[in-house]
């Protein structure tokens, strides 16, 4: 083929790609969120499309109607209504709507995966017939390819009109600029925000209908393939849609034309993989060299304190009860762990990836938890961890000596040190979106130059690990896993504590402010960083020796986006939090059909937008709930202290209104323990006579539990007076939590003091 | 005592065809409160930029004592003693009142790795406190234990009462005080504060400039940029005047207050006899 015909050959795939950076631009350009569920959408529609046609036997036009007008916008409208239009109406940061189209993802890929299955089909209708037509000389063009591209030019011409010349077009960019404000002059917000999703979401319909005949038909594929071109957004700095277009035909041409070349050795193979990635590997060069994206809004995208309600652990002397209280947690959480060493072999083997999840996700912890990066590759560090540590037993890495398996996989997991600090590198002045994208492309490039590439990734033996001459057994391997948790549980147990959790916490609530007192941001992201790597390499390690296998699909870009939602559902700052999340994506996935565990992630990411702070943080607030409901029912009303308004923590984090407890005048067990509990929280406000009613602003119970209530309350109204007496002496030594305790306690009408400048109340963490 | 002089030599800063800072010279004394004065658009921020190090200027020096910190980054100027307040109060809205402080106290060194291994300079460990105390011997640790640093502050401005606050829920006047006392607490030698006072009530402000004062007397120079025309001339030592990117007047409030341009371009409004009255009375 002549150089002309392979450029010829490459425009119909521009085309297509830049149909889709044409969708994400219109959808960023009207909401404001950069639309990662894209991919997501393009697939489903184009197994609706092939549905339609091939199973239900409806005409292709009909059925491109149907796909194209019907169901692409459809999806696009529920999506406003239900997912975006409540972010947008509190102000959500662009941070949350990252994650909320990443949920949206995760939920179409379950749906997906649920109901077609995983596997390729082949079968995917065109549109349009298999003809060419003769341009000059022998030189073809495909009837498909110059539809596309007069539909690019199209949509081009159309949009830019309709945002430059019309009415419309000067209320999305209001709407855009700020939502409230505009409503408020009067501009119909969530109708454009509708047209704009509606739209959007037509496009990528479109992209998986156009893409799906030339590739094979299959859930992550075809999603992973439509991720690829944001390489166009990223080149048109989120804003100049000429430009995403001419980047989708430069890039997908230049694909095409390196067909005509071929090399030997590893520049040979480099230069085959380019030749079907190099929209992968432009995202990632555009990311490193675009100075800035024309984000919308504050730009502030980083603000990942949405996702973590939670600051430090208290610094100074911490309440008896709060250590107890861990104490029983850990304890608790310790036996959990250990049960699965009494289940039977299959089951055990079924549990040897709990650990080796829950290490990755406590990677995700560190790095978007307590530091407030957002990163999206770290399937890439996992995979590199096991793919070295595999390397370092065979004897297979730079000539080094074969190791023992478990020192192999330890030093395999150091080794990926090097590369998440390069990562980290770019993080020092990235933050948000594009940080997000960057680590996204990093993971992506190492999966398809790596991870999928024989030189690398095959011919690898899976000695069983052996410790002292012995091969380990099933048992003996999973505390092996439990040892290495451990490892990674007491790494980010210090990384949270003292004065180097303190100083990430600053960096993540405001980055610039930490600058300005000295706090080393710079080292700090990258301590983050590599320590976050090392630990995912650890759990790919184990992941790999779980599953006896190394497959590049187990650590495929997708992946990473599965395990950065699951850890914020369940609490990005939350290392049980991790741990729950590992159980139980394993649990489901053993229990129920592929994909499953992907779909209940994807619905639980929706659910974030009523619950910020992600399932961890929901079950702190249903704790202090129900510990306030019952502190309430045990609490004379003559003595409660006034109850705080709601008080705003961070971009989206209410903490839940907390009463004042008064500590003493409870049950000793009960009304001591919940003060010390909630102290943390709670300013100390001047206790004055209340008269509230027993249930003020506690949820509505239940006949039974309203019940319940009354004999309880009753019951502790009968035993209050000895009660008291016995609370009196405060700092008993069995009286658990009182010295934190009385930092919030007081008789009526008298300003609280605390116990002293030192003494810090235990805080509900 | 040696305390750094904070100097801005020839500063130039352009954006495109507009020089927002044009050749401007400022120098910032230990124990001496300087102001920063200039109607909005006269290049204020922007100089106040190039001196905390957010931006780099295009030419001119910025020293600290004799160190030139002109391509520092912040948190390096920072732990040498240039310390900075934002206009939007910048605590850490997760963090109680006292580990804000403490952050603040904490961070001019920075061996985070010890941290990692659970070692802690506070901690309880005998390694941990060995290695304290080498700290402290070859003078690379804090100044004095940092606990005691931010007890000292929040007891000198009132705020024991608020330290187990999560300072996310505070209002503004307190905001404002926290984040004072958390540069404070970073020992600085220099404090540059930036519109301090906007947001803050009246009796607020009168504390914020008895505050000044005292800490200025305790040998910390402070450059103070503010719209605050009353309180500026109220507290300060000397002032400097900007219009246009350049200064037009520079010295003793006095001077800068008599200056025809200044009186021209930025004060015409102001009540300025009873402002310098207030000066002269505290």
């Amino acid at each position: 083929m002549t150089s002309i015909d392979l450029g010829l050959a490459g425009i119909s795939l521009g085309a297509i790609a830049a149909l889709s950076g044409i969708g994400l631009l219109v959808t960023y350009r009207t909401n404001g969120v950069l639309n990662l569920a894209q991919g997501g959408i393009a697939t489903l529609v184009a197994y609706v499309f092939r549905e339609m046609v091939v199973e239900w036997g409806l005409p292709i036009w009909l059925a491109a109607v149907l796909a194209l007008g019907v169901v692409s916008p459809g999806i696009g409208l529920l999506l406003e209504r239900l997912v975006f239009r409540p972010l947008a109406r509190r102000r959500a940061s662009a941070a949350e709507s990252l994650v909320a189209s990443l949920g949206v993802l995760v939920l179409i890929l379950g749906i997906t995966a649920g109901l077609w299955g995983l596997g390729s089909r082949s079968d995917a209708p065109s549109i349009f017939p298999a003809h060419s037509v003769r341009l000059f000389g022998d030189t073809r063009i495909g009837v498909d390819a110059l539809a596309e591209l007069a539909m690019v030019v199209v949509f081009a011409i159309v949009i830019g009109l309709i945002g430059a010349r019309t009415a419309f077009g000067r209320q999305i960019r209001a709407v855009v600029d700020d939502r409230q404000l505009a409503e408020l002059s009067g501009v119909p917000a969530d109708r454009v925000a509708a047209a704009g999703w509606a739209a959007g979401t037509t496009l990528a319909g479109l992209t998986g209908v156009l893409l799906a005949p030339r590739f094979q038909l299959n859930p992550y594929g075809l999603t992973l393939l439509v991720l690829e071109t944001f390489a166009v957004v990223v080149a048109a700095r989120l804003s100049s849609m000429p430009v995403a277009v001419l980047t989708a035909l430069g890039i997908s041409i230049l694909q095409s034309e390196l067909r005509q070349f071929t090399l030997d050795g590893d520049a040979g193979q480099i230069l085959t993989v380019l030749q079907s990635n190099l929209f992968i590997v432009a995202l990632l060069i555009l990311l490193l060299a675009v100075p800035k994206l024309r984000e919308l809004g504050s730009g502030d995208s980083g603000a990942t304190s949405s996702f973590s309600s939670r600051g430090a652990p208290p610094s100074g002397r911490v309440g008896q009860t709060r250590f107890r209280r861990d104490y029983l947690g850990k304890l608790g959480g310790f036996a959990l762990l250990l049960a699965p060493l009494t289940f039977a072999p299959s089951d055990l083997r079924s549990a040897f990836q709990v650990p080796a999840l829950a290490l990755i996700f406590l990677s995700m912890v560190i790095v978007t938890g307590y530091s407030g990066q957002i990163s999206l590759g770290v399937a890439g560090f996992a995979g590199l961890g096991a793919l070295l540590s595999l390397k370092l037993a065979n004897g297979d890495l730079f000539g080094l000596p074969a190791l023992p398996g478990i020192w192999a996989m330890l030093v395999g997991a150091l080794l990926v040190a090097p590369v998440g600090l390069i990562t980290g590198y770019p993080a020092i002045r990235r933050r948000g979106l594009t940080l997000a994208l960057t680590t996204f492309a990093v993971g992506a490039v190492v999966s398809r130059f790596v991870f999928e590439q024989p030189t690398f990734a095959s011919g690898l033996y899976l000695d069983p690990l052996t410790a002292f001459g012995h091969a380990l057994s099933e048992k003996a391997f999973y505390v092996l896993e439990l040892l290495c948790l451990g490892l990674g549980l007491l790494v980010v147990r210090n990384l949270h504590h003292g004065r180097l959790g303190r100083a990430l916490l600053a960096v993540r609530d405001h980055s610039g402010g930490a600058a300005a007192i000295g706090v080393d941001v710079r080292n700090l992201k990258l301590l983050a960083f590599t320590v976050s790597s090392v630990i995912a390499g650890l759990g790919g390690a184990l992941l790999v020796h779980s599953s006896y296998s190394f497959a590049a699909d187990d650590f495929a870009p997708l992946q990473s986006l599965l395990w950065f939602t699951a850890v914020v559902v369940f609490g990005a700052d939350s290392a049980a939090g991790a741990i729950v999340a590992a159980a139980f994506m394993v649990t489901i996935d053993v229990l129920a059909p592929a994909g499953t565990s992907t779909l209940a992630v994807g619905i639980l990411a929706l659910a974030l937008g009523w619950m910020p702070g992600g399932l961890a943080s929901a079950v702190r607030g249903v704790l202090r709930l129900l510990a306030q409901y019952l502190a309430d029912s045990f609490v004379d009303p003559n003595q409660r202290a006034p109850r705080p308004v709601p008080v705003r923590i961070s971009a989206v984090g209410y903490l839940p209104a907390t009463t004042g407890i008064v500590g003493n005048s409870g049950l000793p067990g009960i009304g001591a323990t919940l003060g010390a509990a909630r102290s943390g929280h709670v300013p100390r406000w001047p206790a004055v006579s209340g008269s509230y009613g027993p249930l003020a602003g506690a949820p509505a119970p239940t006949p039974f539990g309203a019940a319940l209530v009354a004999a309880v309350a009753q019951y502790a109204a009968g035993q209050a007076g000895q009660v008291t007496h016995a609370a009196a002496p405060a700092g008993g030594p069995d009286l658990v939590g009182t010295a934190a305790g009385t930092g919030s306690s007081g008789g009526p009408g008298e300003p609280i003091s605390g116990p002293g400048p030192t003494t810090q109340a235990g805080g509900w963490r | 005592m040696s305390r750094g002089v904070l100097q801005g030599v020839g500063l130039v800063r352009r954006y495109g065809g507009l020089t927002a800072v044009d050749h401007v010279d400022l120098v910032a004394p230990p124990g001496m409160i300087t102001g920063l004065i200039g109607p909005n658009g006269a290049g204020k921020s922007t100089l106040f930029s190039l001196l905390t190090g957010v931006e780099q200027p295009d030419e001119g020096q910025v020293l600290l004592g004799t160190t030139d910190i002109t391509r520092m980054r912040p948190d390096i100027r920072s732990r040498r003693g240039l310390v900075q307040t934002f206009q939007v109060p910048s605590l850490f809205p997760t963090l109680t009142v006292a580990d804000n402080l403490l952050v603040g106290a904490e961070n001019r060194r920075r061996d985070y790795a010890g941290g990692l291994l659970g070692l802690s300079a506070q901690g309880r460990g005998r390694i941990s406190r060995t290695v304290a105390g080498l700290l402290e011997r070859t003078g690379l640790a804090p100044k004095g234990p940092v606990d005691q640093v931010v007890e000292e502050v929040l007891a000198s401005l009132g705020l024991a009462d608020l330290c187990d606050t999560i300072a996310g829920t505070l209002p503004t006047g307190a905001l404002r005080l926290v984040e004072f006392a958390r540069a404070l607490c970073a020992q600085p030698d220099i404090l540059l504060l930036d519109e301090p006072a906007s947001g803050l009530d009246n009796a607020e402000t009168a504390k914020l400039s008895q505050l000044l004062r005292q800490t200025a007397d305790r040998g910390v120079g402070i450059l103070i940029v503010d719209h605050d025309v009353d309180l500026v001339f109220s507290v300060v030592d000397q002032v400097y005047a900007m219009v246009g990117g350049k200064v037009v007047a520079s010295g003793d409030p006095q001077t800068v207050r008599d200056n025809p341009t200044v009186r021209s371009v930025y004060l015409a409004q102001a009540p300025l006899a009873a402002a310098g009255q207030a000066r002269e009375g505290s």
